[in-house]
């Protein structure tokens, strides 16, 4: 692990502590700015201080736990969760029937990456799903069939 | 989405059974936060960290405090006084209380990832706001 993303870990994991802050200068279009404050007219966040965080707390966040997820699964491989289990994860979080249909979600998981490599959970269900569609409405196997 | 006890263990042993399961959560977790489709947080109360062995600081836990991204939610006086009315409501142990606490005072919908489903549904009925529970 290089040293900038053991500093990043170190640095995330404090995120959520109470710290104290600096003032910092950023160059913002005046496109983004504008919208920003709009958005907190919106009720986005509290204030536009609070939004610019809360962006840049999420996008780290999701940035470091990929990397640690990553070099998790290079230790571990076969602690990678394969995409048809991350679907039926998915479809608890969601809590969707397609949870209870794991040869479905197995099923749409295999042949979604064949459309689409990068596909990931949320992939999987929409696909799921128009399998599920298409067997109720047409008795047909698969969507790009149901829609043929 | 809260961490029990048994979730965290599962996350601190890689050879642990239920390891890919919850890492599968986690997975979701995080494909929808770099999407930008959900911002869904971990949290796991204190107690659960005290009974699991999590300790932060120690070198074993290094995976699980990136991999997890779970942020601690901490027993203060009043969140104290609701774990105690769950525990007499619902009968629970006293980490699985500070569970349904957090679970509560979480952003809602909540869910608790959970080996002990049983005792969480009972507790989860007793939650305000809608709060579900996920088995591994």
């Amino acid at each position: 692990m290089d040293d900038a993303v053991a500093e990043l870990f170190e640095a995330v994991q404090r995120l959520h502590d109470e710290d104290a802050t600096v003032v910092t200068s950023v160059r913002l279009s005046s496109s983004l700015r504008e919208a920003v404050k709009a958005a907190v007219r919106a009720g986005m966040d509290a204030n536009p201080n609070d939004a610019m965080l809360n962006a840049v707390r999420d996008r780290l966040e999701a940035f470091a736990q990929r990397l640690a997820l990553d070099l998790h699964y290079e230790r571990y491989p076969d602690a990678r969760p394969s995409l048809a289990e991350v679907a039926v994860a998915a479809a608890q979080l969601d809590d969707s029937p397609l949870a209870h249909e794991l040869d479905l979600l197995r099923r749409a998981a295999d042949e979604v990456v064949r459309l689409k490599p990068d596909a990931d959970a949320d992939d999987v269900l929409v696909y799921a799903a128009a399998l599920r569609s298409g067997q109720a409405a047409h008795g047909t196997t698969s969507p790009a069939a149901a829609t043929s | 989405m809260v961490l029990d006890n048994e979730a965290v263990q599962a996350l601190l042993d890689p050879t642990h059974r239920k390891h890919r399961t919850v890492l599968a959560h986690l997975e979701v977790r995080n494909q929808r936060q770099r999407g930008r489709r959900a911002n869904l947080r971990v949290l796991v109360p204190v107690a659960v960290r005290v009974e699991a062995g999590w300790d932060r600081t120690a070198a074993t836990a290094a995976d699980i405090n990136r991999i997890s991204s779970a942020v601690d939610v901490d027993l203060r006086r009043a969140g104290a006084d609701r774990a105690v009315q769950l525990r007499q409501t619902a009968d629970v142990s006293v980490v699985d209380a500070t569970v349904g606490q957090a679970a509560e005072s979480a952003t809602h919908p909540a869910v608790i990832l959970t080996s002990d489903v049983d005792d969480m549904t009972r507790l989860a009925a007793t939650l305000e706001g809608d709060v579900r529970i996920i088995g591994i």
